[in-house]
């Protein structure tokens, strides 16, 4: 989740209720994970929102403007964690089938192939 | 196999008659007369030298006692070698138990040299230093290397992403080194690795951990009501390749550059 150094994913918002039981998970996540997590990435901003009523859900803000959500309904803390780091690992970009695993802009060194050429 | 174990149960109770409180000779001997009418058809033939004069002295008689060959191909060993077959079996059986605990010890928690060579074995990489304040980010050379990860090859040069399939043991902005370089070119010059070039080094940053988009695997057997759907989502890894070393690049062109800034000092000069 860099591109050429810069760290892409800007803030990540733990969005949770304090009364419901879909964020039984988050809630342990914020008091036993969350520490860890905002130690390992000390560049990103992490913010805990308090939104009742509703389901919990992580949300990524990252600097292409992208918004990703990731809805952590009923999930253990331990299944919480790797979707944050699933977060802050990732670049903000579309997820796109991939057309080449390899993405160049200068494809040819010694010259394009063609049926004239002479060695 | 069921001799052996009669045997087994007539021995230990042999000894746990010998190490009684009251040892009496006569139910010894009435044990070892059934024994022996069997003992003779499989290659135990050492309880017959057994003389039950004293408890101490029936574990000296065992090892004294020579082979007699069958012609089953089992080692015909004293009952103490039985013994010392079956701890022996205890122990392999307690050898695997162990050595599967410590395999899983060791998938649990890897030591940094066991993931190192893991690495080197599999994506043939070496983790280096995280990025600092490096100028590693250099404009494009005209120089390519094929390089090897895992069991794909790619044509790489300086300033290319590669998409690769998830390299465990490595972050986000991390630098790696990818060993396994097969071959590599320039616009003078080409190197040609058999297979592998052991001096070249192609360096590389981790830009992303991330899910590839989903692919949906449709099953159907057409006619017999059979119809199966199942996602799946590939972890990848993204790599921007930085440096190639290990040939000689071709210089930058300056001179063009110098050619036009004394171009421009000169008309400015003369304007002047």
């Amino acid at each position: 989740m860099a591109l050429r150094g810069v760290w892409q994913l800007n803030k990540l918002i733990v969005s949770y209720c304090d009364w419901g039981g879909s964020s039984r998970g988050v809630r342990a996540f914020m008091e036993s994970h969350l520490p860890a997590f905002k130690e390992i990435s000390p560049q990103l901003e992490v913010v805990t929102e308090l939104n009742r009523g509703q389901h919990p859900y992580l949300k990524g803000l990252y600097r292409n403007k992208n918004e990703r959500v990731v809805s952590v309904k009923n999930m253990t803390p331990e299944d919480i964690l790797p979707c944050a780091t699933r977060l802050r690992n990732s670049l903000g970009r579309k997820v796109v089938k991939l057309k080449t695993r390899h993405v160049t802009k200068h494809p040819s060194v010694q010259g394009t192939w063609t049926t004239e050429l002479k060695m | 196999m069921a001799n052996r174990r009669c045997i087994q149960t007539l021995i230990s109770r042999c000894f746990s008659i010998s190490h009684s409180p009251n040892p009496s000779p006569y139910p010894i001997l009435k044990t070892l007369t059934i024994a022996p009418h069997f003992l003779l058809q499989t290659e135990y033939s050492t309880v017959q030298s057994l003389t039950p004069t004293d408890p101490g002295k029936i574990c000296s008689a065992f090892p004294s006692f020579s082979r007699h060959h069958c012609s089953d191909n089992r080692t015909s060993m004293g009952s103490i070698d039985n013994d010392g077959d079956e701890e022996e079996e205890e122990e392999e059986d307690d050898d695997d138990d162990k050595s599967e605990d410590e395999e899983r010890v060791h998938l649990s928690g890897k030591s940094d040299e066991q993931k190192a060579e893991e690495a080197a074995e599999i994506g043939y990489k070496v983790i280096g230093p995280l990025e600092e304040s490096d100028r590693v980010f250099k404009p494009y050379e005209p120089v390519f290397a094929v390089v090897q990860v895992g069991s794909h090859q790619f044509k790489v040069s300086n300033g290319d992403s590669i998409f690769v399939e998830k390299l465990k043991y490595c972050d986000v902005n991390d630098k790696l080194i990818l060993n396994l370089v097969l071959m590599l070119g320039s616009t003078a010059q080409t190197i040609i690795g058999r297979p592998v070039l052991p001096d070249a080094a192609v360096h590389a940053v981790v830009e992303e951990h991330a899910l590839d988009a989903k692919v949906i695997i449709f099953k159907k057997k057409r006619r017999k009501n059979y119809r199966r759907t199942k996602g799946h989502r590939q972890e990848l890894t993204k790599l921007r390749i930085t440096d190639i070393q290990g040939i000689a690049k071709p210089e930058p062109i300056p001179s063009m550059k110098t050619e036009k800034r004394a171009t421009k000092v000169e008309k400015t000069a003369v304007s002047a």
